[in-house]
């Protein structure tokens, strides 16, 4: 099982995998074009008080010195106070706003995606150069293949414009008052207790968990099966056969444990994937995340946004790369460090 | 160490995993903005729609009002911003103490029932009971608290100088002191005489904030306290929706609607969309695209004004000798097909230029004629300037449309072959606004488009502060100055310095005769055209979409938009 030490070694492995990190990023934007004391003045102001405002948001100083100072913030998970896109607002209160949005949906699509796709995975590989197989095959192929930011607009165009059942865009119709609380809106509205935005909010994520539903679906259903047929071919699998267990039962109890493994990784994996895909999703559907944020704090050279959202998304990789390791272990007990 | 295959399929996968992170965020660097467009969304406006007061009297409001947009703000403190989009709400929870009229450019009473300018001082005799959201009656203490949160560093409650938006300095510096002799009376006295200072208290900026909410520890950027027409309800920003709530004890025209909800709407087409399907009332930012589809629809309308904006092309004389000819300055004026502009590339959304303000100025000229296009001519003045054999420039240009330039890409590719034809051969540099604006202010370019949106539809916001050269004196014999002199005016982007025109500008700052001063920008925009520092290309239409259900709105060139005006059906 999971011994205190193997987490204790993991955790700590944060620490320069982040630290790399946040010096890439604090290296990318000190290097890229663009004067943030300049956007954060305007064009009006004159050359005087840009610099007051660069000596203000200690711009001005050496590079090392800004660097060490911003490292010496991120251990205090103090990213500063946006420059432009929210002037003055911490950064921690713009990405709890916007985080838990992009959560929301990362999940529910992930959570399509497994739920069609193992299943799937599963048959596929039972019923291997079957028509379903094929068919199932073809189906993952043209998942991978198409991309988020093609098949978003087709999807709306089907479902929004043509048949006209869905809304396109947006969280939720500007008719409907909720309390934030989670920021996460299916379980804001279900807590104010209006099932009617409860619904409106339901109807405006369907397109877009569908969209990454499928493009995970396509992974982890591949995933599944090439390692449900590897397993399937294994000699414990010809001796539970052997020794008169049914064929289903073989598969589940002994064959679909074992070929879960792989497919734990992907999913992890894919889901900080999905993370990043978000900024696609969240710009065809005009939703308010973390990855609409992330490109317009880029575009507006709001220096201590960008930093703490790759920051967030790099101990969110992290994270759920370790409860991967973790879930491992507990599928595999020999997996152990 | 390596345990089993596992591990290092994991390994692989984790790499496959990081570059295929890579290879989503750069494919949505180019999408975005043209598919996924055409969109619709099917919610009845009227189901819901908030408390029915009902009242048959004219008070008390009805209905919700919808207003979608590009963008979500980014604060409600007036203080901390110069964006127009922050703006627009701003003004609906702040009152001024002079607006300017809606729908118009004049002024007229606001929180203040009288203003005056004489000399150097400025009395505004304010007005009796007007309240602010939380109760407290407005009064010249508050406009202090105001004054001094903007511009006092060694006040307690300064905005802070990494937060406040130039417009406090740019608006205000000129003012000495700030005197309340009691509690409805405020003087200013100013440093010299300025024409343009009452104008300027009209600027969305200065609206007035209630000094106990200056002095509480909420920040205003989400608890505003003003005394306009509306109250603050709520802001989501995950959604990018803010709520106001009709306030009932306004001192003006009270608001027709019981709520308004400003929504972030970012592609044109889905707003357009929206606001044909009926679930957004107005809408704004629109381009020659959207306009289309409003105008087919049959539910929506297209509202129009000519805007107060300019939009030119800078030729940089500190930079480019030859651009310190007037006769290739000239030449390139003849040279670009602004007619062609206008038409087809900013699809009739704009009218052509030839002097720094528009047809709705105070010192719009009338006399003066539009450069046509003239090959020839241009051919020649290049030829006499000593420059027949042509010569390259490099063109430096922005990416997103602005107002004042609504294609920028295509508009610099129109440019670039008008050129060539007269012999100058163009490079295009396109850079992030961010970044143009740098390589501009410090004088790297060339040549360069720009423009500008007035602040506060004064002349001298556009004479002033576009063409004069910021410096004290001007080298003698020449007409321009470099980027590097002391006091140099950055937004000079052509480094213009013509010492007619100077005198003249600074004589109309200080001018507070309507006719005279009008006079003396009339002459400045002679020289201006004659001199040609720009090559004048546009003036942009404001432009707003507006559902049918709505009453009783008026576009507004400046200031707005005047919300509490509206009725929905």
């Amino acid at each position: 099982m999971i011994s205190r030490r193997f987490l204790l070694k993991r955790l700590l492995l944060l620490v320069p995998v982040l630290f790399g990190v946040a010096t890439f990023v604090f290296a990318m934007l000190h290097l890229a074009p663009g004067d943030p004391a300049r956007l954060i003045a305007g064009r009006r102001a004159p050359d005087a008080f840009v610099q007051q405002v660069r000596t203000e948001l200690g711009l001005n100083r050496p590079v090392y010195v800004q660097y060490g100072e911003f490292l010496l913030d991120v251990v205090r998970f103090d990213f500063g106070k946006s420059y432009q896109i929210q002037k003055g607002a911490p950064v921690s209160e713009i990405l709890e706003a916007r985080f838990p949005v992009t959560l929301e949906l990362a999940v529910l699509g992930q959570l399509t995606g497994i739920a069609l796709g193992i299943p799937l995975g599963v048959l596929s590989a039972v019923k291997q150069d079957s028509l379903t197989d094929h068919l199932t095959r073809i189906g993952a192929l043209t998942g991978i293949s198409v991309p988020i930011f093609w098949s978003g607009p087709i999807l709306i165009m089907v479902f929004g414009v043509m048949l006209g059942w869905l809304p396109t865009f947006g969280r939720i119709a500007t008719t409907y008052t909720y309390e934030s609380v989670t920021h996460m809106i299916l379980i804001d509205t279900l807590l104010s207790g209006n099932p009617a935005a409860f619904v409106s909010a339901a109807r405006h994520m369907l397109l877009p968990v569908l969209v990454i539903g499928i493009y995970s679906m396509a992974l982890i259903s591949r995933m599944m099966r090439s390692s449900m047929l590897e397993v399937i071919r294994q000699d414990y699998m010809r001796t539970a056969r052997a020794k008169g267990q049914g064929a289903n039962i073989t598969v589940m109890k002994h064959g679909f444990q074992n070929a879960l493994i792989p497919v734990i990784t992907v999913i992890g994996i894919q889901f900080g994937t999905l993370l990043g895909g978000a900024i696609l999703t969240e710009t065809v559907f005009s939703i308010n995340g973390v990855g609409t944020l992330l490109v317009e704090a880029i575009n507006n050279s709001d220096y201590p946004v960008v930093q703490g959202t790759v920051l967030l998304f790099a101990l969110l990789f992290t994270l759920v790369n370790l409860g991967v390791d973790v879930t491992y272990s507990y599928l595999d007990p020999r997996i152990e460090q | 160490m390596p345990r089993n295959g596992n591990i290092d399929r994991r390994r692989f996968l984790k790499a496959a995993g990081g570059a295929a992170v890579a290879t989503t965020v750069a494919g949505c660097q180019g999408a975005g903005s043209n598919d996924g467009g055409t969109a619709t969304e099917t919610t009845s406006g009227e189901e819901t729609s908030g408390d029915t007061d009902t009242e048959s009297g004219d008070e008390g409001g009805s209905g919700t009002l919808t207003y979608a947009r590009g963008n979500d703000s980014g604060t409600l403190d007036p203080q901390a911003t110069s964006s127009g989009e922050d703006a627009k709400v701003i003004q609906q929870l702040y009152d001024q103490v002079i607006e300017f009229a809606p729908g118009k450019t004049t002024l007229q009473a606001g929180l203040a029932k009288e203003f005056e300018l004489e000399g150097t001082t400025a009395t505004l005799t304010l007005r009796e009971g007007a309240t602010f959201h939380n109760g407290e009656e407005f009064t010249s203490a508050d406009f202090e608290a105001t004054y001094r949160r903007f511009l006092d560093e060694e006040y307690e409650y300064f905005v802070g100088a990494d937060t406040r938006s130039y417009y406090g300095p740019y608006l205000l510096s000129v003012v000495k002191t700030v005197n309340t002799p009691d509690d409805y009376t405020v003087e200013l006295e100013l440093k010299e005489k300025h024409a343009p200072m009452l104008r300027n208290l009209a600027v969305f900026a200065f609206g007035m904030i209630s000094k106990s909410a200056i002095e509480s520890s909420d920040p205003l950027r989400k608890n505003p306290v003003g005394t306009g027409p509306f109250q603050f309800e709520s802001w989501s920003e995950s959604d990018g929706q803010i709520r106001l709530s009709r306030y009932a004890d306004h001192w003006g025209t009270k608001a027709k609607v019981s709520e308004v909800v400003f929504t972030e709407i970012t592609e044109n087409s889905s707003r357009a969309q929206s606001l044909n399907a009926g679930s957004v009332d107005i809408i704004d930012g629109l381009d020659a695209q959207t306009t289309s589809t409003i105008e087919n629809s049959g539910n929506a309308e297209l509202v129009t004004t000519p805007g107060i904006n300019v939009g030119y092309l800078a030729m940089n004389m500190a930079r480019r000798e030859e651009f310190r000819s007037q006769k290739v300055r000239q030449a390139f004026n003849y040279a670009v097909d602004t007619q062609a502009l206008v038409e087809s590339i900013y699809s009739g959304l704009a009218v052509r230029a030839n002097q720094p303000v528009p047809e709705n100025m105070t010192g719009y000229n009338d006399d003066l004629d539009m450069y046509d296009r003239d090959v020839e001519k241009a051919k020649s003045l290049l030829q006499e300037a000593g420059y027949g054999d042509g010569f390259e420039i490099e063109l430096a240009t922005f990416r997103n449309p602005r107002t004042y330039n609504p294609s920028p890409s295509s508009a610099a590719q129109l440019v670039k072959s008008n050129l060539e034809e007269v012999g100058i051969t163009t490079s295009i540099r396109t850079m992030e606004f961010n970044a143009f604006i740098e390589y501009t202010n410090t004088g790297k370019h060339d040549a360069c488009f720009l423009g500008w949106m007035t602040d506060n539809a004064d002349p001298d916001n556009f004479f002033y502060a576009l063409l004069h050269p910021g410096v004290e004196e001007i080298p003698g014999g020449q007409d321009w100055v470099s980027f590097d002199a002391e006091n140099f005016n950055t937004l000079n982007v052509a480094a213009w310095a013509n010492p007619d025109y100077k005198q003249l500008v600074e004589e109309a700052q200080e001018t507070y005769d309507k006719g005279t001063r009008a006079e003396k920008y009339k002459e400045a925009a002679k020289i201006a055209h004659d001199q040609a520092p720009w090559v004048f290309l546009d003036h942009a239409k404001e432009l707003r979409g507006v559902n049918n259900r709505v009453s009783g709105f008026t576009i507004a060139p400046i200031s707005g938009p005047y919300l509490n005006r509206v009725s929905v059906q």
